[in-house]
């Protein structure tokens, strides 16, 4: 535990550092930047409540990644998944017509509904099919993607919006804000609970780890493989699902083109630097978010472009899990080399 | 005879604390065959790694024909004309043996071009010279195991190596294929080559060797003249104690028939029929055996008894309920089951002691079950877990932690443990000794007759005639997926089932071969 | 007949980007390498090449720099997985998403754009003419005429597998991929050779991306590798590696890409035939998994991914 806190944070660092060298070269003051970037994320009820609500998406698509991963599941279908759920979440908003009470309830359920919907068919294939998650995923992300760009240009368009989205929901299914946080982060600290709880506390999040770890192993102990590989997806695939629906609820409250834009992929992201630890995904989950948030207002007053978010987190990604290996191997070199010398140091020892 | 190479002082330590070779000083001669035995972790393979420049070493130096050398890698070593054979045969089972042999000294041709003519006559050159009979052609993955031994071996011949560190040879071979290895060393040292063996089966190093060092826990502990010792002695410089020798079965009448395999076949995806009509039974009470060199058979009957393949036609039955078919968490109702592998099979090295210790018993015991079966009771796997640690004598520092934490031995208590504490009537131990240090074997026979005596019908699989000589009730033998032979112990010779184990067929009773 | 000669020279077309990253691919399959970053590499790729037909107004310069930007990734990828040992997978997608994010932030920090790049001043690869031949009724048709970078791949295909095949390098590859410690405890260092292959890769998917940016269209768009180096990675793993399968293959999916086409022109909303190569992905990983291959990568694929492929 002291070791992945230590890693991540050195990880951090270093990441910040290179790219204040990177700004440096490009001719930017590498603290006026960073400042801007904190101030605009972090410091302050106004940025904080903003960093929470954008966090929604990236660290349920990253719980969805993380879960899965930890599981042996290599679903990769986050992108499609949010994108069906945001969807059908849409439709629900946009033709049923019911208090605010049912209707958000509803509206989420369709959202996971469509994300493990989605993910079922991944998952179809492979029972049936015995076809490899990891590439169904990817391509079903593509699909995805042009299924719901038809979607709002053709049958749910709303035809007097300047670019390809829906009409807007009803009313009904906007989140409010609630002590100056969207309600869409209570609903992810729900559910980033509730897996947690599953995860860890049920005999299926049992069986589920120790399939990731060792699935040979679990198999001859008696788990069902198939069964738990379903419903992981499932369940992956309806928090990814979920994800979505969220942000069309707290945010444009409609689907508009370009909603999963990159939220998924970054979900992804952050669970491999969180090494699957559900709640390291939580925490680098909001940490990347404040860099995507603070980046946009760091855009306004300084000339920093906004894109360097994106190189950032590159570079984070890249050092802390290039430095995780590399600091475990370093500690444990460190370590026999103390030995070898204390070997050295007595070789007239008692025979063992 | 002049020392060729002389190892000083050298310290090796893996990380983060493992302390493999400590302070260890040998020399070796020309033309001698030099044997280093010592148990499982004794640190005879890593002394002749750090040698072959494998691994590096911590301290100490290293004199090869009187000049300090560093070997930083194998092809080093092999320039300097030292290498090394590994237990685990590495060659590519996808090329063939001339293009095992010419890897990385390839004869080529303009643009690269691999000369495949003049590789091909180089090495039938080769294999003429020290009479090796090998095809050249042949797919080094369809050839016998002792054949691609003999591959290795001029691998390194091909790059005029004049010293051979040989590194458990026989544990791969059958009894009847070692003389043949042997009589081919002898004849490489009257040449002038100069072997390294690895070992640590004491009769046949005392057979084949000159001169023995004897390693334990990292040290030597002495060089002897093979002329003034015996397998006792080295036995007791080997272990630090007097070792016996004798077997540990006890008298007793084994009761009814527990575990039933009738007619059981397995047709593979390539159409090869892996098992023919096994008929095999074991009683309550009884430890059966099942010898056979790895490969004919033994794999399709373990997994097929563990649920992980489906046998094309035939039954398996416990206590008289069958489950060929049965999924494998009704099957671990009747069985316990230790497997080959610990790490790949037998556990998840990455979880903690106690998640593995509750594997399967978290869906067949009830009292593991809260909230309708959803939630993991974490009071009762504690509960558990201490009362495997007591029963079995697990020494470990914390329930938490890390399995691969765990020793080889202590991890093998655990998996026994957890498979004896299930209350199955059949208990199928594939290789269970593998890979342990003699306390630890000691260990595992014991629990055996535990076993036995409680009344639980027992199937061994064991690539170790000893072993098996040590401690079944009947032995069994798989040759080419049937079963050549079902025999009372006292009934059988090591010489016979080794033969039935190589030939299929028996000797005849004056020791000649069977027609 | 001249829709038969579209659909062909547009199949070609499709083809030629998806069979360079997947040639290079090859090389790292071969090599043991569990290789995902052939879609960074190619979107670097077509980005450089832009940038340099743009600035330097010269093609070939364009190719140039699409070359060296993929090698630059290429060298990322050595540095994190050969030298630092990280996880394969891991920093394939890392890089991947390194690609998108870096190209997306200079398209807009060099050329001021959002989204798509598209210029007069972008100097496309021509297409070669072969005298003679051209005069062939049908044929000719197609087989002159096409893009440089078309040829091009012709040579690539020949040149790999003899390389794979014939040589001694192709043979310690292999090796390396087989058995890298076998390789190793032969003198050679597996590490090396897997080193060469993503060198090897970088440079195709380097030529990958230019065809892209520079000859199936001539402009440079966020993203606009869009997928093909997943589709040239299960290219590779359907075939096992093996370069003509790999162009069969290719050419099936420059078909189908090609097909989407045709299928615009019959009133089918441009979204769905945008979806006909996944889809065909989509299937031939259906006949791929029924007839239950065991592939020699699926070692290196399983590695990573524990679960059981029975």
């Amino acid at each position: 535990m002291a070791k992945k806190l230590l890693s991540g944070i050195t990880g951090i660092c270093i990441a910040l550092l290179i790219g204040a060298g990177m700004m440096l070269a490009q001719g930017y003051d590498p603290i006026a930047t960073y400042q801007a970037l904190f101030q605009f994320s972090l410091f302050g009820l106004s940025p904080l409540a903003t960093t929470f609500k954008n966090s929604v998406p990236l660290v349920l698509t990253g719980l969805s990644a993380s879960v899965a991963f930890a599981s042996g599941v290599v679903n990769l279908g986050q992108p499609g998944q949010l994108v069906m759920g945001g969807l059908l979440a849409t439709l629900g908003g946009l033709y049923l017509e019911l208090p605010a009470l049912l209707l958000v309830p509803i509206m989420i359920l369709l959202a996971m509904l469509g994300g493990a919907l989605w993910a079922g068919v991944a998952a179809f294939l492979r029972r049936a099919f015995n076809m490899s998650e990891f590439i169904s995923t990817l391509m079903l992300n593509m699909i995805a993607d042009f299924f719901t760009a038809w979607a709002i240009v053709g049958p749910f368009a709303d035809r007097t919006a300047n670019s390809p989205a829906t009409l807007p929901i009803d009313k009904a299914g906007w989140l409010p804000e609630v002590g100056g946080f969207n309600l869409s982060v209570l609903f992810m600290l729900l559910a980033v609970a509730g897996i947690w709880f599953v995860f860890n506390r049920w005999k299926a999040g049992y069986e589920w780890r120790i399939s990731g770890q060792n699935s040979l192993f679990a198999r001859l102990g008696g788990c069902d493989i198939n069964k738990n590989f379903v419903t992981v997806m499932l369940v992956t695939g309806a928090l990814a699902g979920l994800a979505g629906g969220l942000v069309v609820m707290a945010g444009p409250h409609r689907f508009l083109k370009g909603l999963g834009a990159n939220y998924a992929w970054d979900g992804i992201m952050i669970a491999i630097v969180a090494g699957n630890g559900l709640i390291a995904t939580l925490l680098y989950g909001l940490f990347f978010s404040a860099i995507q948030t603070g980046a946009l207002g760091m855009e306004l007053i300084t000339d920093v472009p906004s894109e360097i978010s994106l190189v950032l987190q590159a570079v984070l990604v890249l050092v802390i899990v290039a430095g995780r290996e590399y600091l475990s191997t370093t500690l444990d070199r460190l370590a026999a080399r103390r030995k070898a010398l204390a070997a050295r140091h007595n070789p007239e020892g008692e025979f063992p | 005879m002049d020392d060729l190479i002389l190892m000083k002082d050298i310290v090796k330590v893996y990380p983060p604390s493992v302390v493999a070779v400590d302070d260890v000083s040998v020399s070796f001669r020309v033309g001698e065959i030099h044997a280093v035995v010592g148990e499982n972790g004794a640190g005879k393979s890593t002394l002749m790694k750090v040698l072959y420049g494998l691994v590096p070493r911590d301290a100490g130096e290293i004199v090869y024909r009187g000049k300090p050398v560093v070997f930083h890698n194998p092809g080093e070593a092999i320039a300097a004309g030292i290498g090394m054979v590994h237990q685990e045969i590495l060659l590519i089972p996808e090329y063939t043996v001339w293009q095992n042999i010419v890897l990385g000294v390839e004869p080529a041709a303009s643009f690269d071009r691999l000369d495949r003519e003049k590789a091909r006559h180089l090495v039938k050159e080769k294999i003429d010279e020290f009479q090796f009979n090998l095809n050249p052609d042949a797919l080094v993955g369809d050839i016998s195991v002792a054949a691609r031994q003999k591959v290795e071996i001029l691998k390194l011949l091909y790059r005029n190596v004049s010293v051979l560190i040989l590194d458990e040879p026989t544990a791969v071979l059958t009894p009847q294929e070692i003389p043949q290895l042997f009589s081919e060393l002898h004849r490489l040292r009257d040449d002038g080559h100069t072997i390294l063996f690895i070992s640590h089966r004491l009769e046949e190093v005392l057979e084949l060797s000159d001169r023995i060092t004897v390693m334990r826990r990292g040290r030597k502990v002495d060089t002897v003249e093979v002329g003034t010792t015996n397998k006792e002695e080295l036995a007791r410089l080997m272990v630090g104690r007097n070792v016996i020798f004798t077997s540990r079965r006890k008298e007793h009448t084994p009761g009814k028939a527990v575990f039933r395999v009738h007619d059981l076949t397995y047709v593979d995806a390539e159409g090869r029929q892996r098992l023919h009509s096994i008929h095999l039974e074991v009683r309550s009470g009884e430890i059966v055996g099942v010898a056979g060199v790895e490969g004919n058979g033994q794999y399709e009957l373990v997994n097929s008894i563990t649920g992980l393949i489906e046998p094309s036609s035939g039954t398996i039955s416990v206590n008289g309920s069958d489950i060929t078919r049965a999924p494998i968490l009704e099957r671990r109702k009747l069985i316990s089951i230790v497997p080959q592998d610990r790490g790949k099979m037998g556990a998840s090295v990455n979880a903690s002691i106690m998640e593995n210790a509750i594997m399967t018993h978290h869906r067949l015991d009830s009292r593991f079950s809260l909230w309708k079966g959803l939630l993991l009771n974490y009071n009762q796997a504690r509960t558990f877990t201490d009362e495997l640690e007591k029963r079995f004598a697990v020494v470990m520092a914390a329930r938490d932690n890390l399995f691969k934490s765990l020793s080889g031995g202590n991890q093998q208590k655990v998996i026994l443990g957890r498979e004896l504490m299930l209350p199955s009537p059949f208990v199928l131990l594939d290789q269970p000794t593998r890979g342990l240090d003699v306390g630890s074997i000691e260990y595992v026979h014991e629990q055996m007759l535990q076993m036995q005596a409680e009344g639980r019908a027992v199937l061994l699989i064991s690539a170790d005639l000893e072993e098996l000589f040590l401690i079944a009730d009947r032995i069994v033998v798989l040759y080419r997926g049937e079963i050549v032979a079902d025999l009372p112990i006292e009934n059988a010779s090591v010489e016979e089932v080794g033969y039935l184990m190589l030939e299929g067929r028996g000797l005849q009773r004056d020791g000649q071969k069977a027609s | 007949m001249r829709i038969l000669i579209g659909l062909i020279t547009g199949m070609i077309s499709g083809a030629t980007p998806i069979l360079l990253a997947a040639l290079g691919g090859a090389f790292t399959f071969y090599a043991g390498v569990f290789n995902i970053a052939m879609e960074g590499m190619m979107l670097t790729g077509a980005f450089f090449a832009v940038l340099g037909s743009y600035f330097f107004q010269s093609w070939l310069v364009g190719i140039l720099l699409a070359i060296l930007g993929s090698l630059c990734m290429a060298l990322i990828f050595i540095f994190f997985a050969v030298r630092l040992h990280t996880d394969e997978f891991i920093t394939g997608i890392a890089l991947n998403l390194f690609a998108v994010g870096a190209t997306t932030y200079m398209l807009r920090q060099i050329f001021n754009v959002k989204g798509v790049f598209s210029a007069p001043g972008i100097i496309a690869i021509p297409n070669l003419d072969i005298p003679l031949i051209n005069q062939i009724p049908f044929l000719g048709q197609i087989i002159s005429g096409q893009n440089l970078m078309v040829y091009v791949t012709m040579i690539a295909t020949l040149l790999s597998a003899y390389l794979i095949f014939k040589t001694r390098f192709g043979l310690r590859v292999r090796a390396a991929g087989y058995n890298a410690a076998s390789l190793d405890s032969s003198g050679v260092s597996s590490a090396r050779m897997r080193v060469w292959s993503l060198l090897i890769c970088g440079v195709l998917c380097g030529l990958a991306g230019a065809f892209l940016s520079l000859g199936y269209v001539r402009l440079f768009s966020e993203n606009m590798s869009a997928g093909r180096g997943w589709i040239s990675l299960a290219a590779i793993i359907l075939v096992n590696g093996n370069p003509w399968g790999v162009a069969i293959i290719s050419l099936v999916f420059g078909f189908s890409d090609g097909l989407g086409l045709l299928l615009q022109g019959y009133n089918v909303p441009s979204q769905f035939t945008a979806m006909v190569p996944y889809l065909a992905t989509l299937i031939a990983l259906y006949f791929y998994s029924m007839k239950l291959k065991r592939t020699p990568i699926g070692r290196a694929y399983l590695r990573k991914h524990k679960h059981e492929h029975s």
